[in-house]
């Protein structure tokens, strides 16, 4: 049974938590040039007051009583079937942790990485207005609420994507991310009509409570529509072109919405809505392939960038595909754990980048980089703690969440999605130790002295280190320990109990490989991939003469692999030109001569018209007396024909 | 002997008579004060009835009281008219405040005061009588009003709306007697007697009767009055009546259509008003086209509005009633909102109703022009406004009752006044061609009623239309 109604009854403090950061947005947005850097300051303290909030609502969105489940505050009753309303469950209640409390981390580090910037208050209106955005998602107890959350974090990211909007990369960046995001909206825009035609309701409770009545194509329809809403947010093939070129924005958007929070949004609608995926085995298999095809594409893709933030980002991207292959398959614990460890260590990962590039004045190439590690030792053990937690070395977070997403779609009865995810943990090992290796061993290939102390020149004044170093220590302990902390345990973790009330208990047949061994083959694999990196990089010949070997490598990369396995130029062929012809067909041909015809038409025939009402009003009484006399005698004849006929 | 009074309830009364005695109070005090207080001490004994009125009205909601025999009773959709009256009221005594002349204010106020008692007595009228005298006392004063000022576009106005009224006003009397010939009553509730169907006379006395409300309503072809009396009019006068005189007689016509009809005969009885209704929607629409002032351009958006409106009531379904009443509303401070900006716009009150003023208005004025967008956007019927949930409703009502035409106009009605609509809003975020004077001081109290009508339209939006918020408006 699935308990997704929270306990009736209100939670006012709910109201609060989520409403604070739409605060901080509306106060820095208005008295930025005021606040100055206090701006920052006050939108940390809204993030950190809603995070204080959330763990004081601990209790209330773990309560479970009388088969309600969680917190719930009713906010406004719309149309009829369409309550607004908050509601705090295990589920959301997760989601908020991450949200204000990574969200806190990334705003504290925020105030060092953008001293100076020129818009520093409109930055932080931004960040604060998509944790608000963020959270109206996740705290919605309906789905038009959650679309509204949906299309505002998608607005959110764009203006942060194109926040350094004098960069016309930035700019294009930002709109392709809306676009495609957009499309996503609407899928889900179509699930929601189709909900609302069979349940007459948007209430969680209501609709899953009537999954039973929906027929398997209906619910089949509407989880792919939701699919795609996901997809288009959680960058899943074939929709993940958006989130290379979101790195335009600054590091500090890419480690909150790009890699923490946002784009895990595909996850959390998933296993939101996992009532009905659990009835719908379809849905579940395409969730699951795709997730598992942009595991390992992504994968693939990390193995060829030279980018320090879009290998992470195609990291990220196949990390998202292992949650959503976890929640997709049935595994609601293991995707979301994987969500859980991942915000911290993909935070970690690109907040410690973020003190590379803020040190190098704004350098991402990782040729350019090389022997960090003596020059940066912070940043380096920073990298090293969030590598070894996301290749799944036993003991580090990724490694309890990663194995229980893999195991479990064994146990869900997918050999295949299984192997696909084992070959992709071997590809991550290599390619995040290709970046650890690149980035601090050997020696430093940029031109080292106009930027390792230039960045001062670029500001007039700087933030103190500690502002952004406090943040990455503070996320090593979670990069590290969180995982064996709450996952160690199986069936008996304080994870697996935390989210026993929420997700209905399935009993599966004991698959062929155990859990152990899984774990024995996750960890042989990804010892080759450290081992392949290791020799192409670490190695004394291979640093001998770095700068050519990273030259011939990169030159020697297939070209599928250059072109994205083609993905943009799919777009661009199929959508973006066709488009463009359509629009240049409807501009040259259609729109002279056939619209602006009848546009043209309408205006003569309403302008005739207009004058001629015009011409009645002729100002004299005599002449309105006699239209006042036609209408009245109009008026008469009908009165007296009718009055005839019932006579 | 003892006056029968004993099954008026006063309290019925008390609203209307807070309203009375408040004009008798501006009159009085007007005498003994002197210099430059008069119009604030009007204004404010004004304003202070109103709001008092209102509070009475609003803690009468839902109960059932009656007097002068069941001619004036109140519960059921009586009180939501009579908020709605109010608020005009209110509206315009600040607008007058903002801008009015500063001689006569006394009088204006009272004036203004009376009319409001008149359309309060309409909400709640259940008999000829009581609807008659209603009618006239509301007439009576806005005749009046409308002159109220040293210009001869405001006598004219005055003088046509007195004589083009009057004999609207003769028709109906003459309706009123044929209905009394009909039944033997002038009580509405008496003509439910379904033999009436059958009887000439009710026929033509109905017929006529009609005649008198579509020409308050200015419903075309009894339309012709109304844009050159807005035009003329002072601006708080004009706002005032687009509002109330709408709001009082849609008030009797439910009355009329939904507790007075013989079965059987209201579809055939009231088709002709949803002929005028939809007529109206184009017509009016259409007339925006070619305008150039604000006032006549609400006077032509006001006669399609009150197409909207009864097509809304078109089908007589309950529902219809409660969406009509919530169409009403948002017009209320939509069109109370764009008067309050023309009227921040101009001190002197008139210039602001010429468009040309309004060319590059978000450049020197950008929240008034962003509050003036809203409010054209909801008249024009778009989101996210009330004026566009309204329409939403306003169609499923008539659909469902089988007016599938009427909203086929009203859909036709809204493409045109896009145009009109529009324009204006264009005109605003274009650059003006000259450089207007600086912009004035302006009354703050008008400011206020600016930003309330703009938050009022937005926040209808989302006005929690469940059944158990809808049902108590209507009996």
């Amino acid at each position: 049974m699935h308990h997704v109604m929270g306990v009736d009854g209100s939670y006012p403090l709910l109201v609060a938590l989520w409403l604070l950061p739409l605060v901080g947005a509306i106060v820095c947005w208005a008295f930025g040039p005021q606040l100055k850097t206090l701006s920052g300051w006050l939108a940390s303290a809204m993030l950190g007051g809603s995070f204080v909030l959330a763990v004081l609502s601990w209790s209330a969105g773990t309560q479970n009583s009388g088969g309600a489940l969680g917190a719930h505050q009713a906010l406004l009753s719309w149309l009829p079937g369409i309550d607004f309303g908050l509601l705090l469950d295990p589920l959301s209640l997760l989601w908020t942790f991450i949200i204000t409390g990574v969200g806190f981390l990334i705003h504290f580090y925020s105030m060092g990485y953008m001293d100076g910037d020129r818009a520093y208050a409109r930055f932080f209106a931004y960040m604060n207005f998509f944790v608000f955005a963020m959270l109206t998602l996740v705290l919605s107890d309906n789905f038009v609420g959650l679309l509204v959350g949906w299309g505002l974090v998608g607005l959110a990211s764009y203006f942060l994507i194109g926040f350094w909007f004098e960069r016309p990369t930035a700019v294009a960046a930002a709109r392709k991310a809306f676009v495609i995001n957009v499309v996503g909206d609407v899928a889900i825009m179509f699930a929601i009509f189709a909900i609302f035609l069979n349940v007459r309701s948007m209430a969680f409770g209501d609709v899953f409570a009537a999954v039973g009545s929906l027929g398997s194509p209906l619910l089949l329809t509407i989880c792919v529509a939701l699919f795609i809403g996901a997809a288009a947010k959680s960058a899943q093939i074939p929709l993940h072109t958006w989130l290379p070129d979101a790195m335009e924005g600054p590091t500090p958007v890419s480690a909150l919405i790009h890699a923490a929070t946002m784009v895990t949004a595909g996850v959390y609608l998933i296993a939101r809505c996992a009532p009905l995926w659990s009835a719908s085995h379809d849905a579940q298999m395409l969730a699951g392939t795709i997730g598992a095809v942009t595991a390992i594409a992504g994968a693939i893709l990390g193995c060829v960038q030279w980018d320090i933030k879009r290998i992470l980002a195609y990291s990220t991207m196949s990390q998202i595909g292992y949650m959503i292959l976890g929640v997709g398959v049935g595994a609601y614990q293991g995707g979301i754990a994987h969500f859980f460890t991942h915000a911290f260590f993909k935070a970690q990962l690109f907040l410690a980048a973020g003190l590379i590039i803020h040190a190098l004045g704004n350098e991402q190439d990782v040729r350019r980089m090389g022997g960090l590690r003596t020059k940066m030792p912070f940043a380096f053990w920073a990298i090293l703690t969030g590598v070894l937690s996301i290749c799944g070395i036993p003991g580090f977070s990724g490694f309890f969440s990663k194995d229980q997403v893999i195991y479990g779609a064994l146990a869900h009865g997918h050999p295949w999605i299984y192997a696909t995810s084992i070959a992709t943990a071997g590809l991550t090992a290599y390619y995040m130790f290709r970046l650890l290796f690149i980035t601090f061993l050997g020696e430093y290939r940029g031109n080292a002295e106009s930027h390792a102390g230039a960045s001062d020149a670029h500001h007039a004044h700087h933030a103190p280190a500690w502002i952004m170093n406090l943040p990455v220590g503070v996320l090593v302990l979670p990069t590290v320990a969180i995982g064996a902390a709450l996952m160690w345990g199986g069936e008996n973790s304080p994870w697996a109990r935390y989210f026993a009330p929420q997700f209905a208990a399935v009993t599966l047949p004991a698959p062929p490989i155990s859990e152990l061994v899984t774990s024995a083959i996750v960890f042989m694999v990804v010892l080759a991939g450290f081992a392949v990196a290791w020799s192409r990089y670490a190695t004394k010949a291979a640093q001998a003469n770095a700068v050519e070997r990273l030259r011939t490598e990169a030159e020697r990369i297939p070209a599928v692999l250059t072109n994205l396995f083609y993905f943009d130029a799919f777009i661009d062929l199929v959508f973006v030109r066709t488009a463009q012809l359509t629009g240049t067909l409807i501009a040259r041909i259609l729109d002279p001569h056939l619209i602006d015809g009848a546009v043209r038409e309408v205006v003569v025939v309403t302008r005739t018209a207009g004058a001629f009402v015009r011409s009645l009003e002729t100002g004299l009484v005599r002449a309105y007396a006699l239209v006042l006399a036609f209408g009245a005698a109009c008026f008469i004849i009908y009165y007296a024909l009718v009055a005839g006929g019932v006579h | 002997m003892t006056i029968p009074f004993t099954s008026a309830d006063w309290n019925a009364l008390v609203p209307i008579a807070i309203v009375a005695v408040a004009a008798l109070l501006v009159l009085v005090v007007d005498l003994f004060v002197r210099g430059y207080a008069p119009r604030y001490v009007s204004i404010g004994i004004g304003l202070i009835g109103g709001i008092a009125a209102g509070v009475v009205v609003a803690g009468q909601f839902g109960h059932n009281y009656n007097a002068f025999f069941g001619g004036f009773m109140t519960g059921g959709f009586t009180s939501v008219f009579e908020e709605i009256v109010l608020l005009a009221l209110l509206g315009s005594l600040i607008l007058y405040g903002a801008i009015g002349t500063p001689d006569r204010v006394a009088g204006t106020t009272a004036l203004m005061l009376w009319s409001t008692c008149g359309a309060m007595l309409m909400a709640g009228a259940a008999n000829l009588m009581t609807i008659f005298l209603g009618l006239e006392l509301l007439s009576l004063s806005l005749y009046c009003l409308c002159g109220m000022v040293d210009r001869k576009t405001a006598r004219e106005a005055a003088l046509k709306y007195l004589i083009l009224s009057s004999t609207a006003t003769g028709f109906m009397l003459y309706g009123m007697a044929l209905l009394f010939g009909a039944t033997g009553s002038v009580m509405l509730a008496d003509f439910v007697n379904p033999a009436l169907a059958s009887s000439a006379l009710f026929w033509m006395g109905g017929g006529m009767f009609l005649i008198g409300l579509a020409f308050k309503l200015s419903l075309v072809p009894f339309h012709t009055w109304a844009p050159d009396v807005y035009e003329g009019a002072p601006l708080p006068v004009t706002a005032f009546m687009s509002v109330a005189t709408k709001a009082a007689t849609l008030a009797v016509f439910a009355r009329f259509l939904y507790a007075a009809l013989p079965s059987g005969a209201a579809e055939k009885l009231l088709l002709p008003m949803w002929i005028v209704a939809g007529i109206s929607m184009i017509v009016g629409n259409a007339g925006m086209l070619a305008q150039h002032d604000l006032k006549r351009l609400l006077a032509y958006s006001g006669i399609a509005q009150a197409g909207y409106i009864l097509t809304a009531m078109a089908g007589g379904s309950a529902l219809g009633l409660r969406y009509a009443m919530f169409y009403l509303t948002a017009y209320t401070f939509m069109n109370l909102g764009a008067f309050a900006v023309a009227a921040v716009i101009s001190n002197d009150g008139e210039q602001g109703s010429r468009l040309t003023s309004y060319e590059g208005l978000a450049h020197r004025r950008p929240l008034l022009a962003t509050a003036m967008t809203i409010f054209l956007l909801a008249l024009a019927g778009l989101p996210p406004t009330a004026g566009f949930l309204g329409k939403i409703l306003i169609l499923s009502s008539s659909v469902s009752a089988g007016y599938d035409w009427m909203a086929a106009l009203l859909i036709a009605g809204t493409a045109i006044s896009l145009y009109a609509y529009g324009k204006t809003i264009f005109a605003m975020y274009a650059r003006p061609r000259h450089e207007p004077h600086d912009p004035k001081p302006c009354a703050p109290l008008a400011w206020a009623s600016v930003v309330i009508c703009a938050v009022a339209v937005i926040a209808m939006t989302f006005y929690p239309l469940t059944p158990s918020n809808i049902l108590p408006l209507v009996k």
